[in-house]
C-alpha cells in the first residue's frame, strides 16, 4: 500500500515537471560566466621585454602528479640582460592526463606557466590534445585566470601578525593565532590542502639559480 | 492470388506505419524524460529534434559488429531478428478502425497472446548465445517474468473474452460500441482488469518497474549487453513495438478501440489517440517509479495478481450468465 501511495506520488512529481521550464543550459550556443576559478587550458609566458620565461628549471615536470610535462632546454647568454639562463627547446604538455590540479602553475618560480578561462578546444585525434611549445606560446593570447606561480603561493604562506602586510588576498583562517615565529608551514592551520608545494617552490628556486 | 496480394500490401503498409510509429514513439519518450527531468531532450537534429531517431539509426548502422568469444553465432544473428518479428507479427490483427485492419482473425487475441508468449523464446536466445554472465542472468529473468505474468496477461485477456463472447479484436470492439467500454463498464471489475492487464503489459515488455531482465545497476544492459550495430537496434526496436502494440491491444480490448467516448466522431483517429496516450503512459511510469526485487516481482504476480484475476474471470462468467443473458 505504501509503495502504491508513493508511485502515485512519485507520477505526480514527473507530471508537474512536464510543465517547468527546462533547467538545461545549451552549451555551445549560450556560455555561462565561468567561475572565478575555471581553469582548463595551459599558456607559456613571455616577459615585457618579450623574452620567454621558462627557463627550463623542472620544477612542472617534476611536481606533475600524472607526469604529463616533459621539456628540454639549453644554457644560453640572454640578448636581454646578458645573464646565462636556460631556454626551453621543447616543450609539451600532454593533456589527455591532465587533472587540473594547478600545481604545475604553482610551483613556477618564473610565473611562467599559466592556465586558460577559456576551455580547450575538443580535437578529433589524440595529438589535438598535446599541447606543444608552440601552442602554448600562442595560448598566451587568449583570457588567463588570475593565478600564477607566485600569487599561488602566497596563499599557501602561514599567516602573518603584521596587520599592514596583506599580502594575501585570501582571508587567514580564522583559527590562526600561530604567532609568526613558527616557521614550519606543515605545522601551520594552513588553508593549502597541498603541502608539497610549499617546500618544493622553496627547495626549486636555489637549484635553478645556483647555475 | 487476392489475398496473396492484399497479404503484401497490408503487412508492407503495417510495417511502414508500425516502424515509423516506433521511431517517433522513440523521440516522444525521450522528450517526456527530459521534460519529467527538467530537461530539453533531443533539439538539433530537425526541428525540435524530430529527427534525433534518423540520426540515431545511420548511427546504428555504422557501428562495428562484434562476436563475442565463445557466442553461438547462429542463435545471436537469429535472435534479434525474431524479436523484431514477432513483436510486429502481433501488430497484424490489431483493427485500427472497422476497416484498417490486416488479418481480422477470428482469434486475434489468441494470435496476440500466443506471440507474446513465443517472444522469450529469442530473449532467451539472446541471453544464452552472448556467453556473457550478464545476458544469461537477463535472459533467466526474462524468462522467469513473462512465463509469470504471462499468466495474468491470459487471465484478464479472458475477462474481456468472456464478456464479450469472441476472440476476434474488431469483435470485442463492436461489443463495446454497442455495451460500453470494458474499463468503465460494469463498473469496477473493468477498471481492475485494465489495470491488471496494464502492470503484466508492464512486465511483458519489460519496463519498469518490472525491468529487472535489464537492470542496469546490476546487469548492465541484460541480453543487449553483448550486442552492437544494428543487432541491438533490432532488439532495442522490438522492444519498443512490443510495448506500441501492446498499448494498442489495451486500447482495443478495454478502451474501445476506434469508439470515440459517447461514440464522439468514431474513427481511426480515437484509436491513435489511445494508442499514443497509453504508450506515453508506460514512459511516464518508467521515468518515475523505482524497479522491483525479483522476489518482490514474483510474489506480486502469484500472490496478488493472479489470484485477483481469476476472481475477475470468475466475475465475468457470473456477469455474462446473469446479467447479459
Ligand atoms: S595541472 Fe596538474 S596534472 Fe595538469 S599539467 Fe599541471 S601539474 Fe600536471
Ligand atoms: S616551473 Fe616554470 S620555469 Fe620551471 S620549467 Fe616549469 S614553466 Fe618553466
Amino acid at each position: 500500500m505504501g509503495y502504491l501511495l508513493d508511485s502515485i506520488r512519485a507520477l505526480g512529481v514527473t507530471a508537474k515537471n512536464i510543465g517547468r521550464k527546462p533547467v538545461t543550459v545549451q552549451f555551445p550556443k549560450v556560455i555561462r560566466e565561468r567561475q572565478e576559478r575555471y581553469r582548463t587550458s595551459f599558456a607559456l609566458l613571455k616577459d615585457e621585454q618579450g623574452e620567454e620565461r621558462c627557463v627550463g628549471c623542472l620544477a612542472c615536470e617534476r611536481i606533475c602528479p600524472s607526469q604529463i610535462i616533459h621539456m628540454s632546454s639549453t644554457k644560453k647568454e640572454s640578448p636581454v640582460t646578458g645573464k646565462k639562463r636556460g631556454y626551453l627547446d621543447d616543450f609539451t604538455l600532454d593533456m589527455t592526463a591532465c587533472i587540473f590540479c594547478e600545481l604545475c602553475v604553482q610551483v613556477c618560480p618564473f610565473d611562467a606557466i599559466v592556465m586558460l578561462k577559456v576551455p580547450h578546444e575538443p580535437g578529433y585525434v589524440r595529438e589535438d590534445l598535446v599541447l606543444t611549445m608552440a601552442k602554448l606560446y600562442e595560448n598566451a593570447e587568449k583570457p588567463l585566470t588570475w593565478g600564477n606561480g607566485t600569487k599561488l603561493m602566497e596563499m599557501q604562506e602561514p599567516p602573518k601578525p603584521a596587520p599592514a602586510q596583506a599580502a594575501a588576498p585570501v582571508p587567514a583562517p580564522a583559527a590562526a593565532p600561530v604567532p609568526a615565529a613558527v616557521p614550519v608551514p606543515a605545522a601551520a592551520p594552513a588553508p593549502a590542502p597541498v603541502p608539497v608545494p610549499a617546500s618544493a617552490a622553496a627547495a626549486e628556486p636555489a637549484k635553478t639559480e645556483a647555475p | 492470388m487476392q489475398g496473396l496480394l492484399r497479404g503484401l500490401v497490408y503487412g508492407g503498409l503495417i510495417i511502414t506505419v508500425l516502424m515509423t510509429a516506433t521511431a517517433w514513439g522513440m523521440w516522444l519518450e525521450r522528450k517526456l524524460a527530459a521534460r519529467m527531468q527538467s530537461r530539453i531532450g533531443p533539439n538539433v537534429v530537425g526541428k525540435f529534434g524530430l529527427l534525433q531517431p534518423v540520426a540515431d539509426l545511420m548511427k546504428l548502422l555504422q557501428k562495428e559488429e562484434i562476436y563475442p568469444i565463445g557466442a553461438d553465432r547462429l542463435l545471436f544473428d537469429l535472435a534479434p531478428f525474431l524479436v523484431t518479428t514477432f513483436a510486429i507479427a502481433t501488430a497484424a490483427v490489431v483493427p485500427f478502425s472497422a476497416e484498417a485492419v490486416g488479418a481480422d482473425l477470428d482469434v486475434g487475441l489468441l494470435w496476440v497472446l500466443a506471440l507474446g508468449g513465443l517472444m522469450v523464446i529469442p530473449v532467451w536466445m539472446a541471453g544464452w548465445a552472448s556467453n556473457n554472465k550478464f545476458a544469461l542472468i537477463g535472459g533467466m529473468r526474462a524468462v522467469a517474468q513473462s512465463i509469470s505474468y504471462g499468466v495474468p496477461l491470459v487471465l484478464t485477456s479472458l475477462v474481456a473474452v468472456v464478456f464479450t463472447g469472441t476472440m476476434s479484436l474488431s469483435g470485442i470492439v463492436k461489443f463495446q460500441i454497442e455495451h460500453g467500454w470494458l474499463a468503465l463498464w460494469p463498473p469496477g471489475p473493468g477498471v481492475v482488469a485494465f489495470v491488471l492487464f496494464y502492470m503484466a503489459l508492464l512486465a511483458e515488455s519489460n519496463r519498469i518497474p518490472f525491468d529487472i531482465p535489464e537492470a542496469e545497476s546490476e546487469l548492465v544492459a541484460g541480453i543487449t549487453t553483448e550486442y552492437t550495430g544494428m543487432k541491438f537496434g533490432l532488439l532495442y526496436v522490438g522492444e519498443y513495438v512490443h510495448t506500441m502494440v501492446g498499448s494498442a491491444i489495451a486500447a482495443v480490448i478495454f478502451l474501445g478501440g476506434w469508439d470515440g467516448p459517447f461514440h464522439i466522431a468514431s474513427g481511426l483517429h480515437w484509436m491513435v489517440i489511445k494508442t499514443v496516450a497509453l504508450f506515453a503512459s508506460v514512459y511516464w511510469v518508467r521515468w518515475s517509479l523505482l524497479r522491483f526485487r525479483s522476489d518482490q516481482l514474483m510474489r506480486l504476480c502469484w500472490l496478488y495478481l493472479v489470484p485477483v484475476s481469476l476472481g475477475l474471470v470468475v466475475f465475468a462468467a457470473l456477469w455474462r450468465h446473469f446479467v447479459l443473458r
